[in-house]
């Protein structure tokens, strides 16, 4: 039986997007705090390969997850101890991040690439397992990390913007001498906006690696850490735009494969591209508004508050 | 403090080289140096080399092996080589295609070290090249595919489509017809050889689109066999026999290397010191393999997955005309042969298959 193309879209747009969404609500929450983490790739390998290497270990995913997470936390502190503290220059060190990412993910996988892993288990309503085009795809099979990510995306939505924690995170990434001024201290902020961004990141590597493929591989994570940063762009920096925007880049890499297994008469040298045509034309068409302004301080190291 | 510091990490630095000795040359009679694109347990491309140049060192007393995984294919590869040279390394086995332009470099510098390049181009004295031809043992798979499909659709995740993954899948698709008219195979192309999370969505997309059979040509076979098992459909494994294990329930059969007996060979005539570097292209029964078959393949559809190997080993090619191409056009005309020396330049689908190739 053959699927529409629509609800084929639809499944492929969500089990790639979950991943996705996690690093934008991470990068997100990182750059309203004025940093901008150009070590994403590097922080999802590391999520990714301690994800699967803590899973063939342990024999539990949950563990696997939850050390994925920490170990992303810790990555990002790195990168903060560089940023914040050291006030090193963000660019350089996030190129930095990243390569240290490559290589630390290589050293803490390689022993566990060709393990066989369960991965996190994944759970669909009977009701809805019974649907005559669901029972097809994989359309409501999810693990939790699927099935809540809308919520946690609320859930970053909120925590940026109805809580005072919130507050001093964008005002600190809008001027930090002003959040200075007036009693908050930006560098915390930073720290714990790093922090949370990493735990994110951590989760988004591990669900490619313990629960879409099941695998390790260097690499696998194949540049979604940039498509990443040019989501949160394309987001506003807004957690609730970036649902939209996992889904949307999910989709243009389902739509290729999916377009593909239909048989198409598209070159499939062309429908590669379309995610990444779809990157180049939102950085165009957003680019230069004052409108959809970054953060004021993003990138910007603060002097002149010790 | 930071004084110390420097000591300290000199020290380790010391201690690291210090560990990782040159290898002892006493009773060493050749010291073999392999180097890899992938990592060696990735159930594919990489890890068949690994298993069988392991094989040559345990059966040969005297030989030792030196391994580099993960050797990015830029000039590294170069001084890695250099490196296995310093260690006394006299045979060596550049296993990737991308490794082409370094592994020359370094053959002409060292005249007395012989190498195995798994790839093709000119031989030299010292200089080697070999491969296994998967086509025509792809023929067989198809001849499984074809009679345990249900939909008679198959699908084939490829990582870019060049003339030797056309070959695979061409041949899975002339033989998955010799024993099922009806039966279609629809190609997916991720656009890498090794990007997991894609490999994954293609799998998945094969299968909504009423795939029942997964076939692929990438570097590791573990993710797209994971998927489809996991939905379960069923698997043709290929690079390593030894997928069978991914897919307890899916796995049907599939292809794996199988470099033992002519490494051992090489490693033989590098002793006695008569290496010369020839080209050496063989196919199934040599140095291709089919794995074996899985728990639910019927006797019958094992019996004709058998017979087609044999005949192909026999010399039988599948690539033999009249042939069409799937948008009709007359590629091969009767009795024209596509020989294995011409698969890189393979550029059609032939008819059944679904897709387009650029």
């Amino acid at each position: 039986m053959t699927t529409p193309l629509l609800l084929g879209l639809i499944a492929g747009a969500i089990l790639s997007g979950t991943s996705l969404l996690y690093a934008t609500l991470g990068e997100t929450i990182v750059e309203r705090s004025g940093i901008v983490n150009l070590g994403l790739e590097g922080v999802l390998l590391i999520g990714a390969s301690t994800g699967f290497a803590v899973t063939a270990a342990t024999g539990n995913a949950w563990i696997g997850l939850g050390a994925a997470a920490i170990a992303g936390a810790l990555a990002n502190l790195l990168f903060g101890w560089l940023v914040v503290s050291r006030k090193a220059n963000q660019p350089a060190s996030g190129l930095a991040l990243m390569f240290f990412g490559f290589g630390a993910s290589a050293l803490i996988g390689s022993r566990f690439i060709g393990a066989i892993i369960d991965g996190l288990p994944k759970w669909r309503p009977s009701w809805l397992a019974d649907l005559r085009w669901v029972k097809s795809t994989t359309l409501f099979n999810y693990d939790l990390l699927t099935w809540v990510a809308i919520p946690v995306a609320i859930a970053a939505w909120w925590a940026l913007f109805r809580t005072r924690w919130g507050l001093g995170v964008r005002a600190v990434g809008e001027s930090p001498v002003a959040a200075y001024a007036a009693g908050r201290n930006p560098a915390l902020l930073q720290y714990q906006a790093l922090a949370i961004g990493g735990l994110l990141a951590g989760v988004a590597g591990a669900h490619l690696s313990v629960s879409l493929t099941n695998t390790w591989a260097e690499h696998m994570t194949a540049g979604r850490g940039f498509i990443v940063i040019a989501l949160v762009i394309f987001a506003k920096w807004n957690p609730l735009r970036a649902i939209a925007g996992a889904l949307l880049f999910g989709g243009a890499e389902a739509l290729q494969l999916q377009i593909q297994a239909r048989g198409s008469l598209i070159s499939p040298f062309i429908l590669e591209m379309s995610p990444y045509i779809l990157t180049l034309l939102i950085l165009l068409l957003w680019g230069g508004s004052r409108r959809l302004a970054a953060p004021a301080y993003l990138g910007r190291t603060a002097y002149a508050m010790e | 403090m930071k004084h110390k510091l420097g000591i300290v990490i000199t020290a380790v630095i010391v201690a690291v080289f210090l560990v990782v000795a040159p290898v002892d040359a006493q009773q060493t009679r050749l010291i073999i140096g392999a180097v890899y694109v992938g990592s060696i347990n990735d159930f594919g491309y990489n890890a068949s080399f690994h298993q069988a140049l392991t094989q040559v060192a345990k059966d040969i007393p005297g030989v030792k092996l030196v391994e580099v995984e993960n050797v990015p294919e830029t000039g590294e590869s170069e001084r890695v080589m250099e490196g296995m040279i310093q260690q006394g390394a006299k045979l060596i086995f550049p296993t990737s295609f991308g490794y082409n332009d370094s592994a020359r470099k370094v053959a002409k510098r060292h005249k007395d070290v012989s190498f195995a390049f798994a790839g093709d181009g000119a031989t030299m004295r010292n200089f080697g090249v070999f491969f296994g031809q998967t086509q025509a043992a792809m023929y067989p798979m198809g001849v499984g595919a074809g009679k345990m499909t249900k939909t008679n659709k198959l699908g084939f995740v490829i990582g870019m489509p060049i003339g030797y993954a056309l070959g695979n899948v061409n041949a899975f698709q002339l033989g998955a017809r010799s024993v099922n008219p009806k039966v279609k195979t629809v190609v997916v192309v991720t656009g890498g050889w090794a990007d997991k999370a894609k490999e994954a969505a293609a799998a998945n997309a094969l299968l909504d689109q009423g795939c029942d059979v997964v076939a692929m040509h990438v570097d590791s076979p573990a993710t797209v066999i994971q998927t489809v098992e996991a939905r379960g459909a069923m698997s043709i494994g290929f690079q390593s026999v030894d997928a069978r294990a991914l897919a307890p329930k899916g796995w049907i059969t599939g292809i794996g290397f199988t470099w033992t007996p002519y490494f051992k060979q090489l490693a033989n005539d590098v002793i006695a010191g008569r290496f010369r570097g020839e080209a050496v292209y063989k196919g199934l029964g040599q140095m291709v393999a089919i794995a074996p078959f899985g728990a639910s393949v019927p006797a019958d559809v094992q019996q004709a997955v058998n017979q087609a190997a044999t005949k192909v080993a026999q010399g039988f090619n599948p690539f033999t005309g009249p042939l069409t191409d799937n948008r009709g056009s007359l590629v091969l005309p009767p009795g024209a042969t596509v020989g294995s020396d011409q698969m890189g330049n393979m550029s059609w689908y032939v008819d059944g298959v679904v897709g387009k190739v650029r």
